[in-house]
């Protein structure tokens, strides 16, 4: 399945991706980095931790990572043929 | 099962193809992953590839006919304050059929590399991302893909880009830290080839501005914002640092308001571009611009016992300019020499491949790229909030003031002297390639793709 959005024109995402980003959730000190650096809203703050609101737009640009002082965030690839493509890039 | 290879390259990105090509031509069993299911997918970039990277990067990209958008024949800089331009700076110009660099979009270009390695012999795997590196006795020996599936060599070159898991399992490297990260939105607008050329001509725009006009980020934070020039589209796009005056701020906000000022406040694009233009796509990605500025990510090294790591995994991207696709080819070329001498000694350890890190401090572009302070310095412009300063400094960034000695002119004579020393030849391919290059672009005509 490839879905497509219209705020983010000219990009695909092909499911099947897998859990590429994850919080650890013991480390996490609710900051608030991942949100500010994020382009594809990915994350939200619940009871004062970061969490994964929704994937469905991410560029696996990796910024949250980078951004992720507490070193909370831990990010691998999307498995291969997954996650967004583009002709555009 | 496991399959055993001389190199395994991973990244079909820009640099991967170019180590993967020179290994199989010199006779290494290579294979090459890429995790996107065509090269170039997954790749976002500017793009305009500077002309050093082709004069002085690979002999099959210079001999050869790869799709290029638009020759870039100038640098037009405009200054801006209230919505309006109250200076340019057009000192940087060239007659045709020479350039300053070639646009490009990714995919076709990194298709085009890839079909180049695959005619070489090199095994082309896409769809597969390696998720771990086998590592014994100290030694990488291989990678693991998303399959599960082992895949052993002498040599692995990592060509993954900027987020470069492989060397960091490897225990190589860490990552970039957010200071020497800069985070990119580009937008793709179609408009017409005939609009193209009476807007912008053969030149890519810049657009200048101190900080209050908020159509940027804080100078020496970020990339002002630039259009790229295509066929018949436009790619503007800007930047600014995960860190920022010292704090991380809201960057994905400030990015996005930093266009919807331009686009609203700045009379340039509401009259001659926006009428003549459609939006087509949205991408952002991040770069490691000032890594080579940050002295403990500069120092991180670039091999390791059984891997060497070159372009953007290793952080070889020009601070001034922001372009990386010159010293991915460079130090592609480089990796696969060395892992041939390597493999041919029987010897693939740190100490051997030593002489990988070595070439590429010697390299006339790489570390002077890396290191070079210009955008950087811009910060000075935003204590003085002088307009004359800040024009002078833009005059020797993306102006003639570019080709000083201290600045690109010193290197690009190294690697004139360093090109004809080793091919006298080179000196008529040179300007062979620029017309070559013009009349393909002239006449749209380009290699054809596998994916065509
Ligand atoms: C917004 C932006 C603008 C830029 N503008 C310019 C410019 O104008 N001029 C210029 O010269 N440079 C520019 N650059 C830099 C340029 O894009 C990079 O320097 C260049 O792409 C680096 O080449 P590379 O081979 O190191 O990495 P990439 O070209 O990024 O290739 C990496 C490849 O590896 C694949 N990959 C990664 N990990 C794995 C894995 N584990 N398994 C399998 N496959 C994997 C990726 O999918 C990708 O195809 C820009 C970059 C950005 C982000």
């Amino acid at each position: 399945m490839v879905r497509t959005f219209r705020d983010i024109p000219g990009v695909e995402w092909v499911e099947g991706t897998g859990n590429f980003i994850t919080i650890d959730e013991e480390k996490c000190t609710g900051c608030g980095n991942c949100l500010k650096v994020c382009l594809a809203e990915c994350y939200e703050i619940v009871n004062k931790k970061a969490r994964i609101r929704s994937m469905e737009k991410c560029m696996e640009c990796g910024a949250c990572w980078y951004s992720c002082e507490d070193g909370a965030i831990d990010f691998s690839w999307p498995a291969g043929g997954t996650g967004f493509r583009t002709n555009w890039g | 099962m496991v399959e055993q290879y001389d190199v395994i390259v991973v990244g079909a990105g820009f640099g991967g193809p170019v180590a993967a090509k020179q290994c199989a031509d010199s006779g290494l069993h290579t294979i090459m992953l890429e995790r996107s299911k065509i090269p170039g997918e997954k790749v976002v970039s500017g793009l305009v590839i500077p002309v050093y990277g082709f004069l002085f990067g690979p002999e099959f990209i210079r001999e050869g006919n790869p799709p290029i958008e638009r020759p870039i024949r100038s640098v037009m800089n405009r200054f801006v304050k209230n919505g309006e331009i109250y200076a340019s700076d057009h000192s940087l110009r060239l007659p045709a059929p020479f350039t300053v660099g070639y646009s490009t979009y990714c995919k076709p270009f990194c298709i085009w590399l890839a079909d180049r390695a695959v005619d070489s012999g090199v095994e082309l795997r896409t769809a597969t991302t390696a998720v771990d590196v086998i590592i014994e006795n100290g030694f990488v020996r291989g990678v693991i893909t998303d399959k599960g599936e082992e895949l052993r060599s002498k040599i692995v070159i990592d060509a993954g880009g900027t987020q470069n898991n492989l060397s960091l399992k490897a225990g190589i490297r860490k990552k970039f830290v957010p200071e020497a990260i800069e985070l990119y939105m580009i937008w793709d607008f179609e408009m017409a080839k005939e609009d193209v050329d009476s807007v912008f001509g053969n030149s890519m725009e810049f657009f200048h501005a101190m900080p209050d006009e908020k159509i940027g980020a804080p100078l020496g934070y970020g990339s002002t914002l630039y259009f790229f020039t295509y066929r018949d589209s436009i790619h503007p796009g800007l930047g600014q640092f995960l860190v920022t005056e010292g704090k991380i701020p809201n960057v994905a906000k400030l990015l996005r308001e930093y266009f919807d000022n331009f686009t609203t406040k700045v009379r340039r694009w509401r009259e001659d571009i926006a009428p003549k233009v459609k939006l087509r796509a949205v991408t952002w990605d991040v770069c490691p611009i000032y890594a080579g500025l940050i002295p403990e990510m500069r120092k991180m090294p670039y091999f390791g016992n059984g891997m060497l790591i070159i372009g953007d995994a290793a952080g070889f991207e020009s601070a001034a300019f922001g372009d990386g696709v010159p010293s991915a080819w460079f130090s592609a070329e480089i990796a696969a020499g060395v892992a041939l001498e390597s493999i041919k000694a029987g010897d693939t350890s740190k100490a051997f491949l030593k002489r990988y890190g070595d070439r590429v401090k010697a390299d006339p572009f790489i570390m002077h790229t890396i290191t070079d302070t210009r955008r950087w310095d811009m910060r000075e412009v935003l204590k003085s909030k002088s307009e004359n300063e800040h024009k002078k400094r833009i005059r020797d960034h993306w102006g003639i003031g570019a080709f000083r000695y201290k600045y690109m002119g010193g290197p690009c004579l190294k690697a004139t002297g360093r090109s004809i020393k080793n091919d006298p030849g080179i000196i008529a391919k040179w300007p062979e390639m620029f017309r070559r290059y013009y009349r393909n672009w002239e006449e749209n005509r380009f290699d054809r793709l596998s994916t065509d």
